[in-house]
């Protein structure tokens, strides 16, 4: 089952198209992850999911309806969205900015509830942030304030989650854990409860292929390829989408689909012909 | 421990207010600045009442404000009170409307003397005289119409499929620009008088002003007290960037819109009354914003403070060369901008920023 599709999709800004008539159903309580290579429509894509973006053609749907015709206030209670390079207002507060995920669920004669709190208290606790909460978010470090970021979408406390690159900025550690914490939300311990559904942009292929329920392969504005890893992911795949050469092995810890590109760049390669280096390589190597 | 008995735990430096079912979040130390400022202004409009040509002792002063008999009724009640009250106004109306165009506008350098809407006002006002219009019950809504006029224009050239933050603020200068020329003409144009007269018009005077100019106003500030309590809300939605506001559920086009609004009606207002006081709408909003350190510009507090400045720059436009009395536009940026600089420098930012 999807509560967000895409039918037709077509994206542009001002008059260059970016996303060509893209069909897209988002499966529900699983994590989808988009990848890509640069400038190729993910952010694009995800915020016309997150009607951040007016489609040029065609339509975005959640249950059925299209996101242009449900007030925005609405779609903020089921979607919550983080963008690419979002800004934070100058000398916020950590705990500040991440109560302000709370903005959709409020009004203005009720400005703080309990289930508030509970929210806001929850996000920052799973994003290993309480101990920063007085702090400016303008002091912190980069991947500090993407955790920040990450609280502020989760206290929103929306079915579906779009998550622009949440793991730039952060060190290996917390890129696992906030990419577990992605899988944890899709799929919930505690019996019974419902699982949200993600959708991540991530650059890191392998991490897609391991944290991934369902990945879509995008290439110039076209779903390339979509599907579980363990079905798409080969080496001719990431050669049609990204240009790379590469061997694809089972990963050792999960089994998923593992990318490992060729050989970098050394000079014992092209020490067979010994030669006297040419300018352009005397420029690679001052 | 019930759930009822836990303290409700707050984003830090909030205190919440219960009535009813209403919850409402209030930053501890903006109130307490906004009650500390509401002790000044009280100190600062009693001083006002005080000093003129002749020096009325405080308790008089307050014995008139109580509407008791006192030999000083004329002085105080008749002359001075209906000008302090004006300035009051104005300089709170320019506070408010400053704190409203620089968080739309996501940038502290712009304030409706610098994005065209005082401009606009001036241009209107100085042609109506040159035309022989004089009549102060005339041209303060002339004024507003200008002002209003010149903002919209801004507006509508800024747009863009969306306002962007930046166009607005430079196609506003390159309007404030050409509405000063389109002025500068008018009164080479007119006679030497109503030049001079436009003059002191444009510098911001409140000499002369009573009752007449503070009633519109103030019914003005009054209409529109609701609007502005919605304005305190809604400013702190919109600073986040587009995209992260939108997500949050914010109808970013109208709540900007909305907020603009506000604040070149009550800027067009206030110029109307007093003509364009120079930089209270830009500093009182960055002085009360330091003051507070809240994430977005404080509008009590700038209303506030700047009733402050526009008070005191009087104060000390009417006794510093008396017996001749400055505009109070000119003291207006002496009182105010010391204060600024020396809160950014002492401030731990690089600061610049809105
Ligand atoms: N605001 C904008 N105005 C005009 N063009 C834009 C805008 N944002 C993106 N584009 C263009 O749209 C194309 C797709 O951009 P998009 O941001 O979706 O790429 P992406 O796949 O997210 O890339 P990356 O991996 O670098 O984040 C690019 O060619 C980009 O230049
Ligand atoms: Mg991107």
């Amino acid at each position: 089952m999807s509560r967000l599709t895409a039918r037709e999709l077509t994206l542009a800004y001002e008059d260059r198209t970016v996303v060509h008539e893209l069909e897209l159903a988002v499966p529900d309580g699983q994590v989808t992850v988009i990848v890509g290579p640069n400038a190729c429509g993910k952010s694009t894509t995800l915020r016309a999911l997150g009607r951040l973006l007016k489609p040029r053609g065609g339509a975005v749907l959640l249950d059925g309806q299209e996101l242009a015709k449900i007030p925005t206030k609405r779609i903020a209670q089921s979607i919550g969205l983080l963008p690419q390079s979002p800004v934070a207002p100058e000398a916020i507060t950590v705990a500040d900015l991440v109560s302000r995920g709370r903005q959709p669920h409020q009004h203005w004669w009720q400005q703080w509830s309990r289930e508030d709190e509970r929210a806001v208290t929850d996000a920052m606790e799973r994003t290993d942030v309480q101990s920063l909460a007085e702090r400016p978010v303008d002091e912190l470090s980069g991947g500090q304030r993407q955790r920040v970021w990450i609280a502020m979408a989760l206290a929103q406390e929306t079915d579906l989650l779009l998550l622009d690159e949440p793991t730039t900025y952060l060190d290996i550690a917390h890129q696992v854990e906030v990419l577990d914490l992605v899988r944890q939300l899709a799929h919930p311990t505690p019996i019974g409860s419902r699982g949200r559904t993600v959708v991540a942009v991530l650059h890191d292929l392998n991490q897609a292929a391991r944290y991934a329920d369902h990945l879509v392969a995008m290439k110039s504005g076209r779903i390339v390829a979509e599907g579980h890893p363990k079905d798409i992911v080969t080496a001719d795949l990431v050669r049609e989408v990204f240009g790379l050469d590469s061997v694809v092995v089972p990963d050792p810890v999960t089994g998923s689909p593992l990318v490992v590109p060729g050989a970098p760049y050394s000079p014992s390669r092209l020490a067979d012909v010994p030669a006297p280096a040419t300018t352009s390589e005397r420029l690679r190597h001052p | 421990m019930s759930a009822d008995t836990v303290p409700v735990r707050l984003p830090a430096g909030y205190s919440l207010l219960r009535a009813g079912r209403g919850s409402f979040l209030v930053h501890r130390r903006a109130a307490v600045v906004a009650a500390v400022l509401g002790v000044v202004l009280a100190a600062v409009c009693v001083a006002y009442l005080c000093v003129g040509e002749s020096f009325v002792a405080p308790a008089e002063v307050l014995k008139v404000l109580a509407g008791q008999d006192s030999p000083d009724e004329l002085v105080v009640g008749t002359l001075r009170l209906p000008r302090l009250v004006t300035g009051l106004l104005v300089g709170a109306a320019f506070g408010v409307a400053g704190a409203l165009i620089q968080t739309v506008a996501r940038n502290a350098l712009a304030s409706p003397d610098i994005i065209g809407i005082s401009q606009g006002a001036s241009a209107v006002t100085v042609g109506a005289m040159t035309f022989g219009v004089t009549s102060y019950t005339v041209l303060p809504y002339l004024s507003v119409a200008g002002g209003i006029v010149a903002a919209a224009l801004v507006y509508v050239f800024a747009w863009r499929g969306g306002l962007h933050a930046t166009r607005f603020v430079l196609i506003g200068i390159g309007f404030a620009i050409a509405l000063r020329s389109v002025t500068s003409l008018f009164m080479t144009k007119g006679d030497y008088l109503v030049a001079q007269q436009a003059q002191i018009w444009m510098t911001g005077s409140l000499n002369g002003r009573g009752w007449e100019e503070a009633a519109p106003l103030g019914w003005t500030l009054l209409v529109l007290v609701p609007a502005m309590l919605w304005a305190a809300r809604a400013q702190r939605t919109v600073s986040m960037d587009d995209d992260t506001a939108t997500a949050l559920g914010v109808r970013l086009g109208r709540v900007r819109l909305g907020l603009v609004l506000l604040g070149v009606v009550l800027a067009s207002v206030a110029t109307g009354a007093a003509g364009p006081v120079d930089f209270v709408a830009l500093l009182a909003p960055q002085i009360a914003r330091r003051t507070t350190r809240t994430a977005q510009i404080p509008l009590l507090g700038s209303a506030l403070m700047g009733a402050v400045v526009v008070v005191l720059a009087d104060l000390l436009a009417r006794k510093l060369l008396a017996p001749t009395e400055l505009p109070v536009g000119v003291l207006t940026a002496a009182v105010g901008a010391p204060y600024l600089i020396w809160l950014i420098v002492r401030s731990r930012t690089a600061g610049g920023k809105a």
